[in-house]
């Protein structure tokens, strides 16, 4: 892979750049101001010989009012004089340790020891410092120079060789990636990939069909607009959502598959249960996981042996006594047994939680059977205390509440006790709660236990 | 237990891509610097922190919210955030009266921590002090590293390695020879560091290699080295690993003529002449007279029986 450094800037600046250096370099002195000899002596082997790019500020233009001829050639010499000083040579005084220049990276290495009293000194540093760093670059830049060079859209490129300091990667090396279990088959087999169309022609609809992606659907939907029902299959059994169903675990199993094949590749050995590791999990979940496996022990994580320094958590739960009956008096443990018995017959009634757990069910249901199902479901987890704004109005015009088609079943918003309107009142709902029980399933009556009984 | 990593299915082409960006690869992309702050900053280490980024223009990024981050008690969360923006380098300022102006200058090896040093930066001279032309914001720059420490002590060597990484940019195989534009020079004194860079002008000489002269253009800051944490000697060894496919395979058997053609040799298994397979030409088949025989016989058997 070739990869080229440079400017960092646009193609079209540089073009820009390099002809304003230019400029800068030239001595702009107009021929057509110049007299005929003055253009003569311009010609001359002294003067075509000097270096384009003195550094020195370009020459003002000759002023054709002067004494021409002696200014003339005092300019020339002049403009010789500054080029020849401004040539200095390219040449680096001789180190005791010569430089080492790492050209792959472009690094110089100067290992000479340095003269202590020029750094310490705040004035001769910088000074010192930037010719150091001159003759380390000069250095490079004339190793560079003997590199061989290649031209590419007008512009010298340089080949750099390898770096001899080597620096340490960003990545591991990439690992062959192992066969899936289809691609190992197919290999085995020789079966090779086969490129498919996007389009098909379909002879039903008698066009170009996409085989998967946009405009798949519509295009399915518009050939399978009916669906056969096969003669062994149920009636009364929906074919879309069997075929969706169908799909559905289709996609499932190709997933399942997918995240198989990697499992293998990585070979890791996934648990059914528990927690697995996790390289960035925070040490409060690490803890948890911990104190939870500590926990799953018949002494409730109390005798379980922990590291140094492992806080131990405070008694999660309570452990089942053990029960003294035999310590236990005749009296108490007759009492026991007929709370027990008590306990089977009639529940531990919550009112109000059965209350409001009916009146939300009822809420629940009665929005479900409205026109768009559950999207215009508005209760709360309140359990039917909740209500919306249209439900404040209305109790504060004293309308009440509207209840739905069938009068009981109806929206029973103002259940909770103290609030006027119609629906449902506490009486009927004991009555229910009474016969649906805390948990709201229905349980044993007095009549059933009767019938029961007498059996 | 094993470690179970989440299994990222990519829903677009172009997250594909990013995900393909970030594996092992055989020629790596260059190495990302990720810049941020600790709790506590002060003015002067924002300005060399903000100058670095603009150094490493192309190959960096910097965050701007504060991290309650310590390097050298967890380093954890910063292999977090390297791994989240996917790059190797990391820059972290912080400032405190123990430590003031630190930057802690790392890199990472398969998203753990390879080399950290802690610096920290003294008699700091912005971007903005030196009143002049500054170099293109990627241009690959040029290191000079002065004095004996990068060479003898093993700590300064590995910083010498930390910083080529840190500064060199892009691995570049071709540079355009009008390219040599920034150079950088560390120089180590009295257990100092000193950094200053440079714009490269290069002036016409009478001969074909090019007058090399400096102009002072960018930060210049004196670093301390105060706390690290190297490698250990294994895992830089696995670091400087080249993968197997790189290694340039030897080519044999191939010569080229004084002429310039190119010749080759080929070694074949010994063979017998005779019964090498060759053009067949029917007409030069070898009739025996064995077969003659057998043709007429048969016709005329056959012949003699339908007569009778």
């Amino acid at each position: 892979m070739r990869k080229r450094g440079g400017r960092g800037k646009s193609v079209s600046k540089k073009k820009e750049e390099e002809e304003g250096e230019r400029r800068e370099r030239e001595i702009k002195i107009p021929k057509s101001r110049l007299k005929p000899h003055d253009r003569k002596l311009l010609n001359t082997p002294a003067a075509r010989h000097w270096p384009p790019y003195p550094a020195g500020p370009p020459l003002e233009a000759h002023q054709p009012n002067e004494d021409t001829q002696t200014s003339a050639t005092d300019k020339v010499r002049d403009i010789l004089l500054k080029a020849r000083e401004e040539v200095k040579s390219v040449q680096v005084e001789v180190k005791e340790i010569q430089l080492e220049c790492d050209l792959g990276n472009l690094v110089v290495s100067d290992n000479n020891t340095l003269p202590q009293s020029t750094l310490r000194n705040s004035d001769e540093c910088n000074e010192y410092l930037q010719s150091l760093a001159r003759d380390g670059i000069q250095t490079l830049i004339t190793k560079v120079w003997d590199l061989p060079t290649e031209r590419i859209d007008n512009a010298v490129y340089v080949t750099l060789p390898k770096p001899s300091i080597s620096i340490p990667r960003e990545k591991k090396a990439p690992v062959e990636k192992p066969l899936t279990k289809w691609e190992q088959y197919a290999k085995d087999k020789g079966i090779t990939k086969r490129k498919k169309e996007k389009k098909v022609w379909d002879e039903v609809l008698k066009q170009w069909v996409p085989r998967y992606g946009f405009r798949k659907v519509q295009a399915d939907k518009e050939k399978n607009w009916v669906r056969v029902v096969p003669e062994t299959a149920d009636p009364y059994e929906d074919q879309y959502a069997k075929a969706a169903e169908i799909k559905k675990e289709n996609i499932a199993k190709n997933e399942f598959q997918r995240l198989r094949n990697i499992a293998r590749n990585r070979k890791v050995k996934l648990p059914s249960v528990g927690v697995t590791g996790n390289e960035f999990a925070r040490p409060k979940d690490l803890l948890r996981a911990a104190q939870h496996a500590k926990h799953a022990t018949a002494s409730l994580g109390k005798f379980q042996p922990g590291l140094k320094g492992e806080k131990s958590s405070k008694g999660r739960g309570n452990k089942r006594k053990s029960e003294e009956v035999a310590t236990m008096d005749i009296q108490q443990e007759k009492k026991r047994n007929i709370d027990i018995f008590d306990k089977i017959g009639k529940p531990d009634l919550n009112l109000d939680a059965a209350m409001y757990r009916q009146v939300k069910d009822d809420n629940v249901e009665h929005d479900r059977k409205k026109k768009g199902g559950k999207k215009h479901l508005r209760r709360s987890k309140m359990g039917g205390r909740h209500l919306t704004p249209s439900d404040h109005r209305s109790i504060k015009l004293g309308k009440g509440i509207h209840n739905g088609p069938k009068g009981k079943s109806g929206k029973g918003r103002d259940a909770g006790p103290g609030n006027k309107g119609k629906g449902k009142d506490r009486a009927s709902l004991l009555q229910l709660a009474s016969k649906r029980g805390a948990t709201g399933k229905i349980i044993m009556t007095a009549k059933k236990r009767k019938k029961f009984s007498k059996r | 237990m094993p470690v179970v990593q989440r299994v990222i299915k990519p829903r677009t082409k172009r997250s594909k891509r990013a995900l393909e960006k970030r594996e092992p690869q055989l020629v790596e992309n260059t190495k990302q610097c990720l810049f941020f702050h600790g709790l506590k900053t002060s003015e002067g280490i924002r300005e060399c922190v903000k100058d670095l980024h603009a150094l490493k223009s192309q190959a960096s990024l910097k965050l701007q919210q504060k991290n309650k981050i310590l390097p050298f008690d967890d380093i954890l969360p910063v292999e977090r955030l390297a791994v989240k923006h996917d790059s190797s380098l990391f820059c972290m300022a912080t400032h405190s009266k123990k430590r003031p102006n630190n930057i802690v200058i790392g890199r990472m090896f398969d998203h753990h921590l390879l080399d950290m040093v802690e610096l920290g930066v003294e008699n700091y001279a912005p971007l903005s002090e030196f009143k002049n032309a500054k170099v293109a914001a990627g241009t690959k720059p040029c290191m000079v590293f002065c004095g004996t420490e990068f060479e003898d002590v093993t700590e300064f060597k590995i910083l010498k390695n930390l910083l080529i990484d840190f500064f060199r940019g892009v691995e570049a195989k071709e540079i355009r020879l009008q390219g040599f534009e920034h150079a950088l020079q560390f120089t180590v004194f009295d257990g100092k560091v000193f950094l200053k860079s440079y714009r490269i002008l290069l002036k016409k000489s009478g001969t074909r290699i090019p007058r090399v002269e400096l102009e002072e253009i960018g930060p210049s800051m004196t670093l301390q080295m105060r706390r690290n944490r190297f490698a250990s000697n294994d895992l830089r060894k696995r670091s400087l690993q080249q993968p197997k496919q790189q290694k340039a395979n030897k080519v044999k058997n191939v010569r080229k003529d004084p002429f310039g053609t190119r010749l080759g040799r080929v070694h074949m298994t010994k063979q017998d002449i005779g019964k090498l397979q060759t053009r067949k030409m029917k007409g030069l088949k070898e009739i025996t007279k064995k077969t003659k025989k057998t043709k007429g016989r048969v016709s005329g058997d056959e012949q003699m029986e339908t007569d009778q």
